[in-house]
């Protein structure tokens, strides 16, 4: 089961080359993955470690993790329509302001967090 | 070598185990394994295999619109649910030695593919759906071609992680972590939700109100429905379209004028445009059924068509239409939209409107139909 499992796995990662190899760009491809994992291992992965060392002695601290990964998951998701240049390719594409929706769910989601700390201190 | 140990960084967290690890990622996999699977249907119903054209399948008229629309929410819940994972998982980056077998290296390898092929496709997606591409490959092969890398590195990860996934596929009872890795869980949970409910109302109309990051908000819209590509892009104006007639070529080939159209039998259909960017929108179509047209040409139903379009230049500029959307009486060859004359973005004077299919093969400003 578990030789058939990695044999299929194998067998996939071959397919996946087979395809991606003889594509122009290929370069690109090779810095993505690279810049992949500095991105995470040394940028986003360290961030969010030390922003644990900080809440882990908070009072209400498992109210305010659960706070924080959703900000930031939010935020991850906006971050690169914010960050993206140019123009619109037509008025139908990227219609919203990006930047105030995102403040509105960020607030929106520190208020449902203040509201699940009183709730839980009154019981 | 002590001194390199003591250098690494000390983790004391108490949820960085394989508990946790095997609860996140039964939800990451499950997220992965439906977006790689409505991604293949996508690739399958645009670039059909020979053998597979005839069978294209023209019901549910709203497939194509369920199955994107749930590529990119399942895509945009992974990428929560990796950072997730990784999180759980990253003072092992940091294990000493780096190896102590070779089965060790190679497994440690397969989980660097994994993270770089699962977190490049995750995010190349999502600035996919932007329509912005700061890279030099082509987008849509490369979305296609590491998707399987992704895939195989997953199930060889199951396979050389199956005994410890199996160890914590339940929680222990005597778990003194339970409570805290409960709240951690109902957290990420949270962060799926919210990111999904301020997302999928660009497909899933109930939820239109809270569409406020999406790319797409549908209720910003011409006649009713987005646009992709525009008649400027296309090099389309009201100038080149005067005069247009439709060229029909097969057995009987003829033209036929927008006037000589718009006297045939109409047929009114609601049908949803859908993009392979996960934004999808219903709307009233008005026009000439396509079998109708093809009938004059005395084309016979099962031939498959060649779509041309008014496009200066486009890759989608002629598509192939097989022979089940050419056959069936929903797909039109329409005039109208939502009761109005198609504006010339949506593809004045005619465009095609077909059940289940890919928004980028709806062709707009088409001029001639071709037997194949």
């Amino acid at each position: 089961m578990r030789i058939t499992l990695g044999a299929a796995g194998v067998v996939l990662i071959a397919a996946g080359l087979f395809f991606l190899l003889p594509l122009p760009g290929l370069w690109g491809v090779v810095a993505g993955f690279a810049g992949a994992i500095v991105l995470h291992d040394a940028i986003i992965g360290p961030v969010v470690l030390l922003a644990g060392l900080l809440v882990a002695r908070l009072p209400d601290r498992v109210v305010v993790r659960g706070a924080l990964i959703t900000m930031g998951a939010l935020t991850l998701i906006t971050v690169p329509v914010l960050l993206r240049p140019g123009p619109r390719p037509n008025p139908t594409v990227l219609a919203q302001p990006y930047g105030l929706n995102l403040l509105i769910c960020l607030v929106v989601v520190a208020v449902v967090a203040v509201v699940l700390v009183l709730v839980r201190r009154r019981r | 070598m002590g001194a390199m140990r003591s250098a690494l960084p000390q983790f004391r967290g108490r949820l960085h185990d394989p508990r946790t690890a095997v609860a996140i990622g039964r939800w990451l996999g499950a997220a992965i394994v439906v977006c790689f699977l409505t991604g293949l249907i996508s690739h399958v119903l645009q670039h059909p295999p020979g053998w597979m054209t005839g069978l294209l399948p023209t019901r549910p008229v709203w497939g194509y619109r369920l199955t994107q629309g749930l590529h990119v929410a399942s895509g945009l819940a992974a990428i929560v649910l990796v950072m997730a994972k990784l999180w759980t998982v990253y003072p092992r980056l940091f294990a000493w030695p780096p190896f102590r077998s070779f089965t060790h290296l190679v497994e440690r390898l397969t989980i660097a593919l994994l993270v770089a092929a699962t977190v490049f496709e995750l995010f190349t997606g999502l600035i996919n759906i932007l329509q912005w591409y700061p890279w030099p490959f082509s987008f849509t092969q490369t979305h296609y071609a590491v998707a399987w890398i992704v895939a195989g590195s997953l199930l060889l990860h199951l396979a050389l992680k199956a005994p410890l996934i199996r160890a914590h596929w339940r929680r222990k009872t005597s778990d003194v972590d339970a409570a805290d890795r409960r709240a951690l869980l109902a957290g990420v949970g949270a962060a799926v939700g919210a990111v999904t409910l301020t997302t999928a109302g660009q497909a899933f109309a109930p939820l239109r109100a809270f569409d406020l990051l999406a790319p797409r908000d549908p209720g910003i819209a011409t006649q009713g429905v987005p646009v992709n590509r525009t008649a400027a892009a296309a090099q389309v104006t009201y100038a080149s379209a005067a005069g247009w007639a439709l060229e029909v070529a097969g057995p009987a080939p003829y033209r036929i004028t927008l006037a000589e159209l718009n006297a045939l039998a109409q047929r009114r259909v609601r049908l949803p445009i859908a993009c392979v960017e996960g934004w999808s929108a219903d709307a009233w179509w008005t026009g000439v059924p396509i079998r109708d047209l093809l009938s004059r040409a005395g084309i016979p139903p099962g031939t498959a068509l060649r779509v041309s379009s008014m496009e200066v230049w486009g890759y989608y500029r002629t598509t192939v239409m097989p022979a089940p959307y050419a056959d069936d009486p929903q797909t039109l060859l329409a005039l109208r939209l939502n009761d109005e004359v198609l504006s010339l973005d949506h593809g004045y004077p005619a465009r095609i409107i077909a059940p289940n299919r890919p928004g980028v093969l709806q062709t707009k400003w088409v001029s001639r139909l071709e037997a194949l």
